[in-house]
């Protein structure tokens, strides 16, 4: 008696036990379909807008689909998707940029040649993700690397910006002195959050000196760091950080802040960034946007002396997507991509997130309230020869690594000297 | 039949006071019982420390291709990997003085309020506080405290006069490490306290009382009486105190990412990036790395509780 009531108890319990665990399943309508995003730049009101209205225009012609973004900062992303995806979970589509190439490598994204309509995406954007004959990403942002000024305080140093936008070297450094001399911040630039704001000026300088050739051998580790022209900019560069062209918080300020600091409190005379400058500068300034009256101009990075390019710019492309290997809605979510990567679509982006982009768009004339940076932005292209990529689309393991803690964060936070820079960007980088 | 009449007896003839004892409840109902918590403690404690063991051996190529390389991630991490040894020697210096830190701090504290200070109640309050944070919370504070610019550090240094010592305190590597440490203490110095506080009232009054009568003075009190009948505390939050430190991460990966140039690079940290951040899927490196610093916490333990022991009863 006593075990046959033990065992009815134990039965009990385990079916409760069974019944919390793995609860009832959720009631479902045999035909809803929900296709699952995961993505990056929450903190970009833009974005967002963009991202939902193709959402929204997805559902409408897509009827019983359901769409559901789920919002991430990049580096909880990553984290998320390295353990999800290995697991054979994950979202159906995902954010991704193209130094992410482990995704390609692991198998857990998909060629996208025959899910997506590739006549809407600009042939070199697609070229970005294309490896060994097959495109795994859609690129939706294309960026090109700016050095952002202050009108005004560049005015009130008495100097007046070349014809071509351009300084040399030594005009440059003397630039940088006499706004440090005259109580201004210089270059407004931070690394507390991110592994590459910190390089900008000198991988820029490295593209103008050593031409398009020799700089990607130098970040694909063919090419030393000691080379004679790499030493020379280093040499430039670190006497920029020596004159006092960073904040103090250099090494704490985030790329967010790091805005703020330029067009606001206490401001800084110029800032290098990605174009990608707007999806935070162009909110409203209750909300960290720059203000109305800022007057922000562009010029272009410095020559640098007997430099192999000095009309090369850095162009890329930053935001993607792309579709999960182990989605069971590859077609859908293809459909999805294609929702995002119309024409108008294109042209939205362009016109509300002031951001150039890898899809097709034809926008000749811009209108609303930072038209006028938008054609300057344009006015900053003639001429110029692009490089597709940055360095941490190159590099990898140790020598990416190597890149944060070294280029991006302890030379120009000036605790290197170029002796030491050279050797541990080579011991990480160079293959001999 | 009364469900009374079918509880085992414990100690009395009267079935109306009849408890139960859980030490002879059936076994299917124990297991049923504890079946859940079990469950989740394999899927999440036990499940992933043998996944870590295994990958640990193992390189996990494209394609969730996994290979047997036997020693060789352990050989590399101990020969090869210079970044490692300096996640090593940050954590130790870390671990070392962030324990000390630690336990001699919150008895002073402790010991403090014990002896009632003005505003005990309100002290108490106050370093107690902090441990309720989490570390995120706590990081951010600190990383504005420290700003070079606006941070609370320098412009109480330019306020007293002391401009010359401002800092970048978590942009040098001389100062990083110290500066977490610092975050880090204010955090949890308040709960060694507490935890000490409560030893302290535990202590038997008439041994205290014995002392004063004999004349004996405060320090010697603390050094020959309260130190050594709180010595099991003490070893208690040593080890514990060491094992969270050895494990350290949050806070350095708020505050300063393990930069600069590695200066405040952990072990937690360093197998965090190579497992998420190094363009790879193979976590049999880091898996590596995190076993053999489990083997290290351990071997650590075991020496510190054996040099710690009491080997003599302590009588009063």
């Amino acid at each position: 008696m006593r075990a046959s009531l033990s065992i009815r108890g134990a039965a009990a319990a385990g079916l409760v036990t069974l019944a919390v665990l793995f609860g009832a399943a959720p009631q479902a309508n045999a035909e809803d379909v929900t296709i699952e995003v995961w993505s990056h730049e929450a903190d970009e009101p833009a974005k967002v807008a963009f991202r939902e209205l193709a959402v929204k225009s997805f559902e409408k012609s897509h009827p019983g689909t359901k769409v559901k973004i789920t919002w991430y900062e990049k580096n909880p992303l990553g984290a998320a998707l390295k353990t999800a995806l290995p697991a054979g979970k994950g979202p159906d589509v995902f954010y991704v940029e193209p130094d992410q190439t482990e995704y390609i490598t692991a198998g857990y994204i998909v060629p996208l040649d025959d899910l997506v309509n590739w006549n809407n995406i600009e042939p070199w954007a697609r070229k970005v993700w294309t490896h060994n004959g097959k495109t795994y990403g859609i690129p939706q942002e294309a960026y090109t690397v700016e050095l952002y000024y202050n009108k005004d305080m560049l005015k009130k140093l008495g100097i007046a910006l070349p014809a071509n936008a351009q300084f040399t070297q030594a005009q440059f450094l003397d630039l940088v002195k006499k706004a440090r001399a005259a109580g201004m911040t210089p270059v407004s630039q931070g690394v507390g959050d991110r592994p590459y704001p910190g390089a900008y000026i000198t991988v820029e300088a490295l593209l103008r000196k050593l031409g398009p050739d020799d700089y990607q051998k130098l970040f694909t580790g063919k090419l030393s760091f000691a080379d004679p022209r790499v030493v020379e900019v280093l040499k430039w560069v670190k006497e920029l950080a020596d004159a006092g062209a960073y904040p103090k918080n250099f090494m704490t300020l985030k790329l967010g802040e790091s805005h703020y600091y330029f067009y606001s409190k206490p401001g800084a005379l110029m800032l290098p960034m990605g174009s990608f400058y707007t999806g935070r500068a162009f909110v409203p300034e209750d909300k960290g946007g720059q203000p109305q009256t800022f007057p922000l101009g562009i010029m272009q990075f410095p020559a640098m002396d007997r430099g192999a390019c000095n009309e090369c710019k850095t162009s890329t492309i930053g935001a993607s997507f792309a579709i999960n290997a182990a989605s069971k809605q590859k077609k859908l979510a293809g459909e999805f991509l294609d929702a995002m990567s119309t024409p108008e679509m294109g042209k939205m982006w362009i016109e509300t997130v002031y951001l150039q982009t890898g899809i097709k768009a034809d926008v000749k004339n811009f209108s609303g309230p930072y038209a006028a940076y938008f054609t300057e932005l344009m006015e900053r292209q003639k001429g110029e020869k692009y490089f597709i990529g940055q360095p941490r689309d190159m590099v990898t393991g140790e020598c990416k690594d190597s890149f944060a803690q070294v280029l991006n964060s302890g030379f120009p936070g000036g605790l290197l000297s170029v002796d030491q820079t050279v050797q541990m960007m080579n011991k990480a980088c160079f293959k001999g | 039949m009364r469900i009374l009449d079918r509880l085992p007896l414990v100690g009395t003839r009267d079935r109306s006071f009849a408890a139960i004892d859980a030490r002879r409840a059936n076994l299917g109902i124990l297991v049923a019982f504890l079946a859940p918590a079990l469950l989740v403690y394999a899927g999440f404690t036990i499940y992933p420390v043998i996944r870590t063991f295994y990958n640990a051996f193992h390189t996990i190529k494209p394609q969730g291709v996994v290979e047997f390389v036997g020693l060789a991630n352990f050989q590399t991490l101990l020969l090869a990997d210079s970044t490692f040894w300096k996640a090593v020697a940050n954590t130790a210096w870390f671990a070392i003085v962030a324990t000390i830190v630690d336990v001699i701090g919150g008895l002073l504290l402790a010991l403090c309020l014990f002896a009632r200070a003005p505003l005990a109640p309100l002290l108490r309050v106050v370093w107690f506080t902090p441990v309720l944070m989490s570390y995120v919370v706590v990081g951010i504070i600190w990383v504005w405290m420290y700003d070079y610019d606006w941070g609370l550090a320098n412009t109480v240094l330019r306020w007293l006069g002391l401009a010359a010592f401002e800092q970048s305190w978590l942009g040098q590597p001389s100062t990083a490490l110290w500066s977490v440490l610092v975050a880090h203490e204010w955090k949890w110095l308040g709960f060694n306290m507490i935890v000490f506080l409560a030893a302290l009232h535990a202590l038997p009054g008439e041994v205290l009382g014995a002392a004063e009568l004999d004349n004996c003075g405060w320090f010697a009190k603390l050094v020959y009486i309260i130190v050594p009948m709180l010595r099991t505390t003490i070893l208690n939050l040593l080890v514990l105190s060491f094992i969270g430190k050895m494990m350290v991460f949050d806070l350095i990966w708020v505050m300063t990412g393990g930069g600069p140039l590695w200066a405040t690079e952990t072990v937690s940290t360093y197998v965090y990036k190579r497992a998420f951040e190094w363009n790879t899927f193979d976590l049999g490196y880091p898996s590596a790395i995190a076993v053999l610093w489990f083997v290290i916490i351990l071997l650590f333990v075991a020496i510190m509780s054996r040099l710690l022991r009491q080997r003599d009863k302590l009588e009063f």
